[in-house]
């Protein structure tokens, strides 16, 4: 149907975080949450050899998504466009995508007791407009568009002028937010901004580890053993309990 | 008019006692009791059939064909949550209007006299039902009480996870606390209603399957249960009711006995007052 | 990317130059329908332009039920085309804020208590009439002065004309960009104005000296920079502190603070010796030739060298990419530009280095304005003053802005009583205690005015001072003058028009001037009764349909910004006496300066001092937005940039609060220290506009420290009265102070 995917040209990228604040407001983030970062690497080098640069983060829309796994009700989904959607009548709050996401790029937004996070502006897409912090980028440096149209702006520039992807060994999930620029800058942010490896929290690994398989055994047991004295029963005739006895 | 002996303990009856005992009926249960009891049924069927629908990944246990069923029922699994809340939010709300407002007159007596106090003979008899389960004994069995020590176990557990239950979806479905609770919430959920379940597979064989117990199952659509069957299972309380008969017949001669049911909760006070009320 | 206005379009709305079409219709009164969508809610779509800071990019304000739910950029607009800066995007938490000025206040308390009485616009207003004229009447109408800033301040100025007073102000000119604007007037015979006209996009080298793009944020510049350096342009970044730009510069010199001259000169050295610079043009164009070249003979980069610390193989080869790649050479003019006193003479050498690489009105350098006619309000002659202006504009400061005013200058004049008294303050949308520095000289003089009035949106700490305040509506609630761009590409005029009534008690700045002048007899210099009156008066003869401007936001025009495209009608190509480039200013010799911008050292830090800078960060506005709840939740406070050795040695630890006491004594409040290599060790840095003192900005009130407490000093350039104010120099305590 369509890969959608975003670019961010990191050698234009000033880090004045209008991208940010438009987001925070196109949806109505709550303050002191981000469904958008945007992360300075310090300076980095010794005088006057120096360095620095910006991460623009958010959910990248894996290929893979890790927080789709973990996800008890299924609120947490991708559609085929790519889009890793929450479905709001399904979303109850646990937090375990929050743990599951390498780029922690979720949050449970506290008015809606909710996960929240990038949805690449899902809604604006459908009446045809750009994502919001696209649209407003002040030096023109983030990209929209889909991989699986050859002729657009964000396919060559993944495709033919070499954008990377931030991911590593450990954490390949494929995110689809590309990263072009000087090879020692993007290096440097990447460096600086590593995925982690996704956590699961104590209660998700508790239920699928210990209580599913305990409850799943126990329900197993009561119903076979229940089987058994059915059959035993049936077999017998025997009352199960006295009813008298006979003098 | 001489009053009737009441048996002390449960002896052999003559064939005419036991075809006596057979014909009468005794007040086993309140409508109120009955309502609760079905009601409670059909939330637990209706829970357990979209509450299992509603977990992926990996905390699915439901197979995959099960789940497209209900989903296409629903039209949206969005649907079957709101749903499976509301039953979930109904079932409490009725609950706790009923446990407030009719805890004196119903409950107190129903769940904490009759439900789940164990006491000496309900131990033996565990014991001895497990023994026979080895093959270890072939002691008689003590006399229960309107429900048998196992009917009582069953209870106490179900006393015990039903709160969980209740609170845990409360806890999920208005985010209290914080959200770890919800995600601890959400598990512990999730086994509180195995326990329940492994008690509601006993609880319906016994209930609905066993031939033995068809009385006792038939008593939660008309409310009583034939006198024999009192006698033979449930001795303590047949001894009661024997006791409260025999006291009425002494109070109201055997016409007006006939007005008023053993088994029903007495009404407090004076013989005096209660000849008024006649 | 929105709707641009094609050929075809522009010729229907413009009638070609100078045609009136006779637009008589009358204006609906109310911005045509654009509706929108935002989720399932039915928007309005209001076109207009933002005042975060004074950029004016255009944004879209999306209203339903009467609020204003959301901002963007407008898509529509010839500058800035739909982007938007974080500032503006937040633009709805400014016209929600809990602590704007509500109603008009009359105070009650001594000065500086904040005590009120919370009274109606009718007696506000009278009281200020009668106050007025019983200055007028006692002092004389220059006893009056203005301290005016912002978009609606052209209807004070004429009020305070029309009063009689000649005296005004703007801190834009003698504490920022004066300095810059006349040294290149005095040069090309035009100064740059706002937004500067540069042809970023099309340079093949960009180099900045002080300026920080980045952290300096104007929408349609970062966009214009970013492009020309995707498109491969080179970039010189001169700045003793590694910034966003440095970050990005294909060179970053790292010059010691105060010696840009000392570089300039070095690089036009360098540029006339090996022939690097535009022979062609500067026969063509320019006067004064064998004079500068023989004044820079001496200036080598190795003289150089000693002064600026930056290796002569650096100014050598940063000259030579200024020859390669002229004319598309874009030597950013700076904006910020009152640092050491001798900043005009800086702005100079930069204006002919400009010249030096053929730049000034050639493709990648510097747009040449394409004036376009507007109308005009016929009002009655504005009354001459006897006594003339008391800021020294034009005698003092010989070459200072009448138009724009020395405020520092007005300050002056009212400690000392000289050239005559000043009684009576009025300000409007300037924050005086936080813009002008050496901050104790404008409170010890507000404590002694007879009078002192201020129209805000905020409740900055100069409120507290004041007898009358006015609560004004922010951009969102009124209707203010249109904005004309002339240095561009594509030319424009842009309306700002109310999206939403104004809230509280507020009211737009055109009304508040128009009552005033009402009640001081002055309406005939008001004579439209409507903003839409005075919007159509400006547009009449430009042939513009107003609805199409009101929906669409602006309207462009095309331009004719290169030498080669100009027409008559544009006037000279360099309006200066001679009409030519003036490399040798013979102004300036006549009236006693320089002709040729000389390198004056600079005083070294004392030692265990630091020489402090200042500068912007991209969500703040100068004072104004600190207490903006969303801009404040992503940057609460500013930092002290101070290089990470020096740190090391003073036993100062990253992150650690510190308080900065400058050479006079004065403290700061405790500041975060940010120790890093990305600031030389002789000087420290810090973004200017926190340390809030006003207890009534309740997010803002004591976040972050203030540069302009520390600035107790100042170096006034002589030839324009900028106040240099980077003379200051702090030292750095540990703890709370």
């Amino acid at each position: 149907m369509a890969r959608y995917a975003m670019l961010i040209d990191l050698r234009k990228c000033v880090g004045c975080q209008a991208c940010a604040v438009a987001c925070d407001k196109e949806w109505d983030v709550p303050l002191g949450f981000a469904r958008t970062h945007v992360q300075p690497t310090g300076v980095v080098g010794s005088f006057p050899k120096l360095a620095s640069g910006f991460h623009v983060a958010h959910c990248n829309q894996c290929e893979r998504p890790s927080c789709v796994a973990a996800c008890p009700t299924g609120a947490t989904h991708q559609s085929p466009d790519g889009i890793v959607r929450i479905d709001r009548g399904l979303c109850i709050g646990c937090g375990y995508c929050v743990e599951a996401c390498p780029y922690d790029a979720r949050y449970i937004n506290p008015v809606i007791n909710q996960a929240d996070k990038c949805d690449f502006c899902a809604a604006r897409l459908q009446r045809g407009l750009q994502p919001a912090c696209v649209a407003t980028c002040t030096a023109h440096a983030k990209y929209f568009g889909d991989l699986e149209d050859s002729n657009g702006e964000v396919f060559r520039m993944v495709y033919e002028r070499g954008a990377r992807r931030l991911q590593t060994a450990q954490v390949a999930v494929g995110p689809n937010v590309y990263y072009l620029g000087k090879k020692q800058d993007v290096d440097l942010v990447f460096a600086k901004f590593p995925p982690r490896a996704p956590r699961m929290a104590a209660s998700s690994e508790f239920w699928s580890r210990l209580l599913k398989p305990l409850v799943l055994a126990a329900v197993g047991a009561t119903f076979l053993g229940q089987a058994v004295a059915f059959f035993y029963q049936l077999a017998t005739g025997e009352p199960d309990h006295e009813s008298q006895e006979k003098t | 008019m001489a009053a009737p002996t009441i048996a002390q303990t449960p002896r052999p009856l003559t064939a005419a006692e036991t075809d006596a005992l057979s014909q009468r009926q005794v007040k086993k249960h309140d409508v109120a009791i009955m309502l609760l009891h079905w009601f409670n049924a059909i939330v637990w069927l209706v829970e357990l059939a979209t509450g299992p629908a509603l977990l992926t990944s990996s905390f699915r246990v439901a197979p995959w064909w099960y789940i497209q069923i209900v989903q296409g029922f629903f039209h949206s699994r969005a649907n079957m949550l709101q749903f499976h809340i509301a039953v979930g939010i109904t079932w409490i709300v009725v609950f706790v209007v009923y446990g407030t407002f009719g805890f004196r007159t119903y409950l107190k007596k129903e769940v904490l006299q009759r439900e789940i106090s164990l006491d000496g003979n309900d131990i033996q008899w565990l014991k001895i039902r497990i023994l026979r389960l080895l093959g270890r004994s072939t002691e008689p069995l003590p006399p229960q009480g309107i429900y048998n020590a196992g009917q009582k176990l069953l209870a106490l557990m179900v006393y015990a996870m039903v709160p969980v239950v209740m609170i845990t979806g409360l806890i999920m479905t208005f985010h209290l606390i914080g959200t770890a609770a919800v995600g601890w919430a959400a598990a512990i959920h999730f086994a509180a209603v195995g326990a329940v379940v492994c008690g509601l597979i006993i609880h319906v064989y016994m209930g609905a399957v066993f031939p033995e117990e068809k009385p006792a199952f038939f008593s939660m659509i008309t409310g009583t249960v034939n006198e024999l069957y009192a006698y033979t299972n449930h001795f303590k309380w047949w001894k009661e009711v024997s006791r409260v008969r025999v006291e009425i017949l002494h109070e109201f001669g055997p016409e007006g006995a006939a007005t008023v049911s053993p088994g029903a909760p007495q009404k407090q006070g004076k013989p005096a007052e209660r000849e008024k009320h006649q | 990317m929105g709707v641009k206005v094609t050929r075809r379009e522009f010729v229907k709305l413009s009638a070609g130059a100078g045609a009136a079409l006779g637009v008589g219709r009358a204006l609906a009164g109310e911005a045509p329908p654009r509706p929108g969508w935002r989720g399932s809610q039915r928007v309005e779509q209001i076109a207009t332009n933002c005042e975060m800071c004074f950029w004016r990019c255009g944004i879209l304000a999306e209203v339903a039920d009467g609020k204003v739910v959301r901002i963007t950029g407008n898509p529509d607009h010839p500058l800035t085309h739909g982007r938007l800066c974080g500032r503006g995007n937040a633009g709805t938490e400014l016209l929600y804020d809990p602590d704007r000025l509500k109603y008009p206040l009359l105070r009650t308390g001594k000065r500086g208590e904040g005590k009120f009485e919370r009274i109606t616009w009718e007696r506000a207003l009278d009281y200020f009439a009668k106050r007025l004229s019983e200055l007028k009447a006692q002092y004389g109408p220059e006893s009056v002065a203005l301290f005016p800033h912002g978009v609606a301040s052209a209807f004070f100025g004429t009020l305070m004309k029309a009063y009689g007073s000649p005296n005004h102000a703007e801190p834009s000119f003698a504490q920022c960009r004066g300095p810059r604007d006349v040294g290149y007037a005095l040069t090309f015979g035009r100064d740059l104005g706002s937004p500067e006209p540069l042809d970023l996009e099309q340079a093949k080298l960009i180099v900045l000296i002080g300026s920080h793009i980045g952290e300096n944020v104007f929408t349609s510049q970062v966009t214009a920079f970013a492009e020309a350096l995707s498109r491969g342009a080179k970039l010189i970044v001169v700045d003793p502190r590694f910034s966003t730009s440095a970050a990005k510069a294909d060179w970053w010199l790292p010059i010691r603070p105060g010696t840009d001259i000392a570089l300039l000169l070095a690089w036009m050295n360098v540029l006339i010796a090996e022939n690097g610079y535009d022979e062609e043009y500067i026969e063509k164009y320019a006067s004064g030739f064998p004079e500068l070249q023989a004044h820079v003979r001496g200036f080598t980069p190795e003289w150089a060298e000693a002064i600026t610390e930056l290796p002569a193989a650096d100014i050598r080869e940063t000259a030579r990419a200024m020859a390669e790649a002229k004319p598309a050479v874009l030597l950013h003019p700076g904006r910020h530009t009152s640092w050491y006193g001798d900043d005009t003479q800086r702005a100079r050498a930069m204006a002919i280095l400009t010249a030096l690489t053929g730049s000034w009105g050639r493709r990648g350098g510097i747009f040449l304005p394409t004036a376009f006619k507007t109308g005009k309000l016929s009002l009655p002659p504005f009354p001459k003053s006897q006594r003339g202006r008391a800021d020294g504009a034009g005698t003092r400061f010989p070459f200072a802005s009448e138009e724009q005013g020395v405020t520092n200058g007005l300050v002056d004049a009212t400690l000392t009583g000289k050239p005559y008294p000043i009684k009576g303050w009025i300000i409007y949308g300037q924050n005086v205690l936080e813009s002008i520095p050496q901050r104790q000289r404008t409170l010890a003089v507000m404590e002694q005015l007879d009078f002192i009035a201020v129209v805000d949106l905020m409740p900055m700490e100069q409120i507290n001072y004041a007898d009358l305040v006015l609560p004004e509506a922010t951009y969102l609630e009124r209707y203010d003058l249109p904005h004309i761009v002339t240095g561009a590409r594509r030319p424009f005029l842009a309306v700002r028009q109310p999206a939403v009534e104004p809230l509280h008690e507020s009211k737009p700045g055109w009304w508040i001037a128009k009552e005033m002048a009402r009640r001081l007899g002055l309406e005939a210099y008001f004579p439209w009764k409507t903003p839409d009156e005075h919007l159509q008066a400006l547009i009449e003869p430009m042939g513009i349909n107003a609805d199409l401007l009101r929906t669409r936001g602006a309207v462009a025009f095309e331009g004719r910004p290169y030498l080669e495209d100009r027409l008559p009608e544009d006037g000279p190509l360099f309006p200066t006496a001679s009409g030519k480039i003036e490399l040798h200013s013979s102004s300036l010799k006549e009236a006693g300066f320089d002709p040729l911008p000389r390198y004056t050292p600079v005083a070294n830090p004392p030692i265990g001092y630091f020489r402090l800078l200042d500068g912007r960060t991209p969500l703040h506005s100068f004072a104004r937005t600190q207490n903006n709840s969303l801009l404040d939740s992503l940057t609460a406070e500013n930092e002290l940039w101070i290089n990470a050795r020096a740190a090391h040695d003073l036993g100062l630890r990253d992150s650690q609060r510190v308080v900065l006491e400058n050479q006079d004594g004065v403290k700061s409040l405790p500041i975060k220290l940010r120790a890093t290599e990305g600031i030389r060790r002789d000087c420290v840095y810090m973004v200017h506009g926190f340390g809030n003192t006003s207890k009534q900005l309740r997010r803002a009130y004591g976040r972050g420290a203030s540069d302009t407490g520390l600035m107790t000093r100042v170096q006034v350039d002589p030839i324009m009265g900028g106040t240099g104010m980077r003379v200051n120099f702090v030292r750095v305590l540990r703890g709370e102070g």
